[in-house]
């Protein structure tokens, strides 16, 4: 096993405040976001940039969360697919929230398709998309509104980062890269 | 019908519907686990409300932050209210931010560009627990 004294040193060369890697839960999710406020807090950066960063780690593992509750996935898979990754670390002036999680090679590339899509939208687009996403109903039995994706890329100040790797047996990791 | 009262929890608003009064007051933050279901008796509420009679409602909030399925959720809301104000029923809705919060200013800005009822933004002072 790798010295505990070297994943430290690691996790502190690259700027990482906190991270968390294994099953999310809500409890989890609410404890480390306290944990995530009251850092920012202590830090003494504007309030709006801290909601921002709040804002988008509740997004990004609110995700993962409602991606392993889909109701096409069978019980084994969603506890395969509930574990992730969630980083928040500070680079120069901003602040970079990244998450990772385990898919189902079929809706990651999905997911990739959807990325593709945003990016290649400016902020009145992507403003317009998530306002007409507002006003539509949600899918029966969809677990989320389809504006987290949106609305990241509208707050995020650096085109979003993002990446799918096979893992084989039909699955891949896909991570995602904020920057606020 | 009822009135409404839910407790805040870490996740989910406080929830306050006063029948009688037609009034239903939102505070505090949103990004419960499920949210569409947390919304759920809430939007049954207002339709209810909407339904029954023409006596003028109203709608208060003090949300510092919501995630975006209740973005969604409290949009809903607003559209029923919009609706029912576009066929003459006299609706209002206050928003109450804490002057800290930009982003709290500009959630209510959003909202209240889709809409045409009255839309208060109101400023507080930022409650100090010292």
């Amino acid at each position: 096993m790798t010295d505990l004294y070297d994943i430290r040193k690691n996790l502190t060369s690259a700027g990482i405040l906190i991270c968390f890697n294994g099953p999310f839960s809500h409890s989890i999710i609410e404890e480390l976001g306290k944990a995530v406020k009251k850092y920012l807090e202590s830090a003494e950066i504007q309030k709006s940039a801290m909601m921002d960063v709040f804002s988008v780690y509740i997004e990004a593992t609110q995700n993962v969360r409602n991606y392993a509750n889909r109701a096409d996935l069978d019980k084994a898979e969603r506890d395969r697919l509930n574990t992730g990754i969630i980083v928040i670390a500070k680079r120069d002036e901003h602040y970079v929230v990244h998450s990772g999680n385990c898919v189902r090679s079929d809706h990651g590339q999905e997911l990739v398709r959807v990325l593709d899509g945003l990016a290649a939208k400016d902020k009145t687009e992507l403003k317009a998309m998530y306002k007409e996403r507002l006003h539509q109903a949600v899918p029966a039995g969809s677990t989320g509104a389809g504006l987290g994706l949106i609305d990241m890329a509208r707050k995020a100040k650096e085109p979003l980062h993002y990446s799918l790797v096979p893992e084989g047996d039909g699955y891949g990791f896909f991570s995602l890269q904020v920057v606020i | 019908m009822k009135n409404l009262s839910i407790p805040a929890t870490l996740s989910s608003p406080q929830v306050q519907g006063n029948e009688a009064e037609a009034l239903l007051c939102l505070s505090g933050e949103s990004y419960p686990e499920n949210t569409f279901e947390f919304f759920s008796p809430i939007l049954a509420w207002v339709v209810e409300i909407l339904g029954r009679d023409n006596r003028p409602f109203t709608l208060e909030l003090r949300l510092s932050y919501l995630n975006t399925s209740s973005i969604k959720c409290l949009m809903d809301i607003l559209d029923d209210l919009e609706e029912a104000h576009r066929k003459g029923r006299q609706v209002n809705v206050r928003w109450f931010y804490d002057a800290e919060n930009d982003r709290a200013l500009d959630l209510a800005e959003e909202f209240k560009e889709d809409l045409t009822l009255p839309f208060e933004i109101l400023s507080i002072e930022a409650e100090r627990h010292e």
